[in-house]
């Protein structure tokens, strides 16, 4: 549901392909597969969470966007995921406005 | 009597939606303990009252002794919230909140209400929101009772007694919260009657179907 409802908000002009994980183990495949130019990374996830995957990404060369995409809105949490490489850190529920405007911000879109 | 179990579909969407009010949830009390809040991942169920107890205790524990409050509400969606906190969760409370370390039974009962009262409200609230926004009707406010202690350092397994719920099923979603460094835990437990239920489930499957 998560993943439906971030799909469902980014920009329909964007032509990228997407695949999806459905916790951080899949993720980081699917990273290692090449298929994470930009990634967008839930915190709460079963298996392997958020903040492993940012670290994970760090020790392989962080060689993709990573914009988290988080129910956690602690302003700690959001400081510790920067700290970790993230671009951009995104309020759940999120919008198509807020993604639009960070992909531009960082000139992803 | 007995009631349909979530579909797969309507569970991770409740999950979803969980997981954000209790965002909120945990985002509060970080904010009052200026402390960070870890969050687990939500469980949802839908179980025969008499399950209820086991459940818990299946979380918490069977053989813990808990802190518990509860708090009802009424509105849109019916049911009563249960926060439950681990032995030490209210010395480590009063700790982060600067007590000292002799606070009276009073102030120990205050506090641990007071916590109660901002995760339930944080997570009805931000369920509601939610739900307001998928169902676009007036009339989805919720109103809440004062909380009150249900127990205090008792066995995990007398918390609830389906005798004394007047349902026969409840929508139990479950979130724990703990805090680094500390042996805080506490679980928030929302539980529904078979009408407020199926009111639930009418709203996740517009909202999935608004996918």
């Amino acid at each position: 549901m998560a993943r439906k409802m971030l799909i469902k908000a980014l920009p329909a002009s964007w032509d990228v392909e997407i695949s999806q994980a459905g916790n951080g183990v899949e993720a980081m495949e699917a990273y290692r597969a090449g298929k994470a130019a930009v990634m967008f990374l839930d915190l709460t996830m079963p298996v392997m969470d958020g903040y492993q995957v940012l670290e994970a990404l760090q020790s392989e060369d962080l060689n993709s966007f990573v914009i988290v995409i988080s129910a956690d809105i602690q302003p700690i949490a959001q400081q510790r995921v920067k700290d970790l490489g993230a671009i951009a850190f995104v309020k759940k529920p999120v919008t198509s406005e807020v993604l639009e405007e960070v992909l531009r911000k960082y000139g992803v879109l | 009597m007995s009631i349909a179990p979530l579909s797969d579909d309507q569970r991770d969407a409740l999950q979803e939606i969980t997981n954000i009010a209790m965002g909120q949830a945990g985002a509060s009390l970080a904010g009052i303990l200026d402390t960070f809040v870890n969050l687990s991942v939500p469980r949802i169920n839908i179980l025969e009252v008499v399950q209820v107890a086991d459940s818990i205790g299946r979380l918490v524990g069977h053989d813990k002794e808990v802190t518990a409050v509860r708090q009802s509400f009424q509105g849109y969606l019916r049911g009563e919230a249960i926060v439950i906190y681990g032995q030490d969760g209210c010395k480590d409370l009063a700790d982060l909140m600067g007590y000292d370390e002799d606070l009276d039974g009073a102030a120990e009962q205050e506090l641990l209400l007071d916590v109660a009262n901002v995760l339930v409200g944080a997570c009805l609230g931000g369920i509601s929101e939610q739900l307001r926004g998928i169902v676009d009707q007036p009339g989805t406010e919720l109103s809440f009772c004062a909380p009150s202690i249900m127990a205090e350092c008792a066995p995990v397994d007398t918390l609830i007694n389906p005798d004394n719920l007047s349902w026969t099923h409840a929508l139990l979603m479950e979130v724990n919260f703990t805090l680094e460094e500390r042996n805080f835990i506490s679980h928030i437990v929302m539980l529904m009657p078979e009408d407020a239920i199926d009111k639930v489930r009418g709203v996740i499957d517009q909202f999935i179907a608004s996918f």
